[in-house]
């Protein structure tokens, strides 16, 4: 454990960024609680969508479910540079849940399925804030559907691989300010689809200490059914901004690199360090590729992203209260991937550091469970340079607060 | 039925609940206090038709209430509450008149029409004018009149009057004598007070100023290709005009600076970069027509006789005539008569008074930055004005470096993009020249830029998307 350990800190330690993005947290209460470091943790299935490599070890007679409902509210403030007018993004709640089962075949080999809505975000301003011509909402939904499965090696070391199949949703909506009517508007929204894989290991040196270490691939969603709708034109402007148009765009999701360690401190405590490396620099920037449509020709609307790789460190507690209950508590770290000249409203994201906290209460074979966590972001200026028109930003000063709540049950039978 | 209902409100109150202790939860942020160093509660604003809010041709109480002063004026009032600030407003409704868009062909000259004014309330024709028979329009009197207002734009005022007697005596409403209607207004009537005796009486009273002067001495002369407004041909009329209103600005700029009153003395933009001749540059004419066999002129002066030859890059059409070009007209060539595309044939150039050619805007631009030069000669020697740009070394205002160039290689502002297109570019108003209400709030932003730097202020800057794209 130890020479491995010593391998993975001086690969972190040169990186300057660090993982939060538009993920939608730890994708189970139990997780949650846990402040998402789950990468060698095993009491809950949760784990198989962070590592695969856990699957072997839910290889028993048992099979084991966990089902729940996940909720974030992400809320940013903003003060104009020069304006210095406040405005508070509208309350949303992006909506998440989660499914897994593992069931044991064989000896050797058990099988699972994690579905989960990993990444995702809503944004909403007020319709006629300041930067309504640069997005006025803006929501992306994923559905992440991974079967795997895991086997033993020996008593004390598992692997596993998935197969990622992922669905999402893109839609934003943004003021064509340059025409009075408060109304008029560009609305986007798309759909696709994308793949990826996702291979784990998990091993234990001696009876307290484990350690767990896995891949996901990045995806692409591919998005080719994008629809534009535009409202609100004069009519000596119809040809510029028809009213219907198609577009195609694709969004990239980034790799994850995981690496975690459980330590099991004393007979009711255990510990959990996770370090998390997020491959953010797939996303370069948003492009909608807008067909031509009458007389107006195809375009592009471009957004430079340049998001950087991003590093989050967790470290969790599970502390068993008495034989029903036990609660968890978390704190985090997370790097942001939006360097300081690309922060735009449309995602407004920092460096965050989080704590969290839940609990689990076991019924017989059921566990009832919920989880509470709450990010709070460093403050971010964003500067636009009005000379580059192309451009479409404002200048301000964001504050992000993340709330994630989760409630879930797990059964083994 | 009932128990749904029940459910339904107990969910409602739920949600309600849940709102409320979230929306607690939006992450603080501390707002800047606006302040400034010096005090900016009464200000008067001195200039000609910028300062007084002309747009599309026209003056009109939204014109007013969108002046650039008027929103400076709106955002001092932040940062000094007791702030005020007087326009002589206009009834609200289509004022003095104004020209409004018809229709926005491809070509990008936007097609105008004339609406008349309801606060005209007589017209003299004044037959004898260079450009032909002019019309002044008189209008109701500014309420009270006893008064003047802080804002002393007066729409065509040239430096050059601000000493004529009776300029703003209806008695003077005839043909060939001075005479300016907005002037007119603001006074009681049968007075023969100054414009420089008016910015006497309100500068006593005022805390801080803004000037912004002398555009509409050189505009006439531009507006005519050359023909009117002035003999800038004449070496002698030239250094003459640039004397008077050299000496007149500093007359204006002592009252208003007397005792180190803090203001801002904005330069003159360059006249080309005002749609007027931009739009009508030679490159771009040829552009424009480069299926024909060149795009012809006629220059000359009084003193020369008239010649015919191609355009260049440094010559400058009339925008006002723009959309003539190349329409067929009647020309005598020999003794026959020939459909000729009018400009696009040699034999029937464009008229002398159509375009400012290059010898003819050297003339005018010599007196232009000779004025410059003063102003910035007296911020800095006379009136000992602060610093007001990064580089540190100039103390008048250049709105062609920080507004006009920029605007003319085209601004994203929160995502609005502004150009110097008509219509479409929300900077420049319908008649070639004056601002819309997006444009002066981006105006009133460069000179509150330069307070902010001057005067060591943090006066908030005008949400410029937020205004109107026209003023009437």
């Amino acid at each position: 454990m130890r020479p491995l350990f010593l391998f993975v800190v001086p690969l972190f330690s040169g990186l300057t960024a660090s993982a939060s993005g538009f993920e939608t947290g730890p994708q189970g209460a139990r997780v949650l609680g846990l402040g998402g470091a789950s990468t060698a943790y095993i009491n809950s299935i949760a784990g198989l969508s962070t590592n695969p490599g856990l699957l072997g070890q839910w290889g028993d007679s048992l099979t084991r479910i966990s089902i729940g409902h996940l909720s974030q509210f992400r809320r940013s403030s903003f003060i104009g540079q020069d304006t210095y007018r406040r405005t508070d993004q509208e309350l949303t709640v992006q909506p998440g849940g989660y499914f897994y089962a593992t069931h044991g075949v064989g000896k050797r080999v058990a099988v699972g399925l994690a579905v989960t809505m990993p990444y995702g975000y809503h944004t909403k301003w007020p319709n006629n804030w300041e930067g309504r011509s640069v997005i006025q909402e803006s929501q992306l939904s994923t559905y992440f559907v991974q079967p795997t499965v895991g086997f033993r090696l020996n008593d004390n070391f598992s692997a596993g691989v998935g197969f990622v199949y992922a669905y999402g949703k893109y839609s934003q909506r943004r003021a064509l300010g340059q025409y009075d009517d408060p109304a008029a508007q560009s609305k986007f929204s798309s759909s696709g689809q994308g793949y990826g894989v996702n291979v784990g290991l998990y091993g234990r040196t001696g009876e307290t200490l484990a350690f767990g270490i896995s891949y996901r691939s990045g995806l692409n969603l591919k998005m080719n059914n994008g629809k534009l709708t535009t409202v609100g034109v004069p009519e000596r402007d119809d040809a510029l901004y028809p009213s219907t148009a198609d577009f195609k765009t694709q969004i990239n999701l980034p790799s994850t690199l995981s690496v975690g360690v459980s330590d099991r401190i004393t007979k009711n405590l255990l510990l959990t360090f996770d370090f998390t490396l997020s491959g953010w620099s797939s996303l370069d920037s948003l492009k909608l590729d807008v067909a031509a449509s009458g007389t107006a020709p195809a375009r592009r609307i471009s957004t430079a992203r340049r998001y950087e790789d991003a590093l989050a460190f967790r470290v969790g507690a599970e502390y068993q209260a008495t034989p029903k209950l036990t609660v968890l508590g978390g704190l985090r770290y997370a790097d942001t991937p939006v360097r300081d000249e690309f922060i735009n409203p449309e995602f407004v994201d920092a460096n965050t550091l989080g704590a969290s906290a839940g609990a689990v209460y076991q019924l017989g074979r059921l566990a009832l469970e919920a989880g509470y966590a709450f990010d709070y972001g460093q403050r971010r200026t964003a500067r636009a340079n009005p000379v580059i028109d192309r451009v479409a930003n404002v200048s301000g000063t964001y504050r992000t607060g993340t709330h994630m709540a989760s409630v879930g049950v797990a059964v083994a039978f | 039925m009932n128990t749904f209902y029940l459910n339904q409100l107990g969910r409602t109150g739920l949600v309600a609940v849940a709102t409320a202790v979230l929306n607690a939860c939006a992450p603080g942020q501390e707002t800047p206090t606006p302040t400034t160093s010096v005090d900016v509660s009464r200000y008067v604003a001195v200039g000609d038709s910028y300062t007084a809010g002309i747009s599309a041709g026209g003056l009109t109480r939204a014109s007013q209430e969108y002046s650039f002063p008027s929103l400076l004026a709106r955002q001092f009032k932040g940062a000094s509450r007791e702030a005020a600030f007087t326009q002589p407003l206009l009834e609200a409704g289509t004022g003095a008149g104004f020209i409004e868009l018809v229709d926005f062909p491809a070509t990008g000259l936007p097609k105008t029409r004339r609406v008349a004014g309801q606060a005209v309330r007589r017209t003299i024709i004044n037959p004898g004018t260079c450009a032909g028979p002019d019309t002044v329009r008189l209008l109701t009197r500014n309420n009270p009149s006893s008064s003047l207002p802080q804002n002393l734009g007066i729409p065509g005022l040239a430096l050059s009057q601000i000493e004529t007697a009776g300029l703003g005596n209806e008695a003077s409403a005839v043909a060939g004598a001075p005479f300016n209607s907005y002037f007119e207004r603001l006074l009681p009537p049968a007075t023969t007070r100054t414009y420089l005796q008016a910015v006497t009486d309100v500068a006593a009273s005022a805390t801080f100023f803004t000037y912004f002067q002398g555009l509409d001495d050189l505009l006439p002369y531009v507006r005519s290709g050359g023909q009117c407004g002035g003999r800038y041909d004449s070496t002698a009329f030239r250094n003459q005009a640039l004397l008077t209103m050299r000496a007149n600005a500093r007359k204006v700029l002592d009252r208003l600076a007397a005792g180190g009153r803090p203001g801002i003395i904005a330069k003159l933009p360059a006249l080309t970069t005002l749609p007027l001749l931009r739009l009508g540059n030679g490159t771009a004419l040829l552009a424009r027509f480069s299926a024909a066999p060149g795009v012809f002129i006629t220059v000359g002066n009084p003193f020369r006789p008239a010649q015919v030859r191609p355009i260049t890059s440094r010559d400058y059409v009339l925008a006002s005539v723009l959309s003539r070009v190349g329409q067929p007209t009647a020309v005598v060539v020999g003794s026959t008569t020939l459909m000729l595309p009018y400009g696009l044939d040699s034999r029937n150039p464009l008229r002398d008074a159509d375009v400012l050619d290059e010898t003819e805007l050297t003339f005018v631009s010599f007196v232009l930055n000779g004025y410059n030069n003063e102003l910035e000669t007296l911020a800095r020697d006379v009136y000992k004005m602060p610093v007001i740009t990064p580089d540190g070394n100039q103390r008048a205002l250049n709105l062609d470096v920080i507004l006009f160039d920029q605007v003319a290689g085209l601004i994203s502002v929160g995502g609005v993009v502004y150009s110097p297109e008509l219509v479409r570019g929300n900077f420049f108003s319908l008649d070639y020249y004056t601002l819309t209400p997006r444009g002066n709030g981006l105006m009133a932003n460069a000179f509150i830029t330069a307070i902010n730097k001057a005067y060591r202020a943090n006066i908030p800057a005008v949400d410029v998307n937020s205004l109107p794209t026209v003023a009437q």
